[in-house]
């Protein structure tokens, strides 16, 4: 608990909180605003006005999540290799591999913030503009654990590329070539496409119904693990030279 | 002899580098021990190694009885270290950056404090560390490495970047912390005329061997010895350089 309190002290004047929270305001608002002026076409779609509410707001949400990962997951280590940190913490008695986790907690917390607030604009704008007796809320807490799910491949995984380059570009580049990589093959069939954590955060995007997929989210289970085990003792290895 | 770190044999490899090379250097408890030597000639990696940092390739250390890497956490508590360049967070202000090192030593409080008294910085304490000074920096460094008053004290170069009443104040804190804190300090220089201010103890090095180890004594009676004037180590000891690298010349021309 102690080296989390440690890590949040970190954190200060990072901006990687307040970068997570603001993506899920701006989903929020970007929620409300869609609705607001595209209420009639949306509703007027040839889908249950749950997928309406779920799936033709999710896409600008989700690339909004993915760039605050991306942008939060380069920061969360940027600022250990900035003035050679990480140098003095490999002297201290304390544990490496327990400094990674408590980063990935935190990045998943914050990002679990985010998207509750922006499910809880959804949930509003369901009550409030939906057909009478079409809002469910079971389905959309349903809906933010699978899109919560979905995302985390993509933390996990640039969590550990961010702890392995010491300039901050290189884990930027990949996660940006990682979205348009992402973006082109999202909509493809082969299920080995999986393998790529930013197609599986695309997945519930390019859905045309809220169902929750088992296959995706047990891969998204299985690449989170992976890439947090791998990301973790690859930090035990101390890279000093 | 009562010794805190002794090391036997101990080698570093890199693919076709040997930069240290069967070192075996015994630190005397309570004692200052000034690691002297060229640039490059590998008190760095020593150091490195003693902290854990890099493996050795070959031999081994024990510090205060205690082994790497099974005993890593035990002996980094005991040890406060400054390695190479200062680290520290830059987005954190001197005092902040003081507190997570005092947070993960489980320290009180007022050793933030007291660590940035020693080193002068009171003042500077609550701005951001980005925007100290190189002297600022290595003095925060140093702050660190005292903080909690460990029993060991590891200093790579703790005048480097320093003014001359910077250097002169470090050199006097160095100095008087045997006495204050009980505590055994290893500080390696390349400049025989500041060590020689401060050890009790040296251990010359050059190309990764240890070329002399004693007491500053010992090394004026060598330095009688060679012919050349006891108040004048610095010529001894370049001419030990000199020699070895020499040697070392001749042994590759062979």
């Amino acid at each position: 608990m102690s080296m989390l309190a440690i890590e949040l002290q970190k954190e200060k004047r990072t901006g990687i909180i307040p970068v997570l929270l603001a993506v899920g305001v701006l989903g929020a608002a970007y929620a409300f605003l869609n609705f607001l002026v595209r209420k009639d076409t949306l509703l007027n779609l040839p889908l249950a006005p749950m997928d309406v509410l779920l799936t033709q707001l999710y896409g600008m949400i989700m690339i909004l999540n993915m760039f605050g990962i991306i942008v939060a997951a380069c920061m969360i280590y940027n600022m250990e290799f900035k003035g050679n940190a990480v140098k003095k913490i490999y002297m201290l008695p304390t544990s490496v591999a327990g400094m990674y986790l408590c980063k990935f907690f935190i990045l998943t917390f914050f990002l679990l913030v985010a998207i509750i607030i922006q499910n809880t604009a959804l949930a509003q704008i369901g009550i409030k503009d939906l057909p009478a007796g079409t809002f469910e809320m079971g389905e959309l807490i349903v809906f933010t654990a699978y899109s919560f799910l979905t995302s985390m491949p993509v933390l996990s995984f640039m969590l550990l590329i961010s702890s392995r380059f010491e300039n901050m570009w290189v884990p930027l580049g990949v996660g940006v070539a990682g979205f348009l990589s992402g973006m082109a093959l999202a909509t493809a069939k082969a299920p080995l496409l999986m393998v790529h954590p930013f197609v599986v955060m695309l997945k519930p995007a390019v859905a045309m119904s809220a169902q929750w997929d088992n296959a995706v989210a047990l891969v998204a289970v299985a690449e989170t693990l992976v890439f947090l085990v791998a990301g973790v003792w690859m930090s035990k290895q101390l890279r000093y030279e | 002899m009562d010794y805190i770190i002794t090391t036997e044999k101990l080698t570093k490899r890199y693919k076709n580098f040997t930069s240290v090379k069967n070192v075996s250097l015994h630190i005397r408890k309570g004692s200052i021990y000034g690691f002297l030597g060229p640039n490059g000639a590998g008190k760095s990696t020593t150091m490195k190694m003693l902290l854990g940092l890099t493996a050795p390739t070959k031999g081994s250390f024990t510090i205060d009885g205690k082994h790497f890497p099974e005993d890593r956490l035990t002996i980094l508590k005991e040890i406060g270290s400054f390695i190479e360049s200062p680290s520290f967070y830059a987005n954190l202000t001197g005092r902040e950056n003081l507190d997570i090192i005092r947070k993960i030593l489980q320290l009180p409080p007022k050793s933030v404090d007291e660590a940035l008294d020693l080193v002068g910085l009171t003042e500077f304490g609550d701005r951001l560390a980005k925007k100290y000074s190189l002297g600022m920096k290595q003095r925060l460094g140093l702050a660190g490495a005292l903080l909690g008053q460990p029993p060991i004290l590891v200093l790579d170069e703790p005048t480097n970047g320093l003014d001359p009443s910077g250097i002169h104040e470090i050199r006097n804190l160095v100095k008087s912390l045997p006495a204050l804190y009980d505590c055994t300090v290893l500080i390696s220089s390349h400049m025989l005329s500041e060590i020689e201010l401060m050890a009790d103890d040296i251990g010359v090095l050059n190309h990764g061997r240890l070329l002399f180890e004693g007491s500053l004594d010992s090394l004026r009676q060598n330095a009688l010895q060679a012919g050349f004037a006891a108040d004048n180590l610095e010529e001894l000891f370049l001419s030990m350089i000199e020699k070895d690298n020499a040697a070392r010349k001749q042994r590759a021309q062979l």
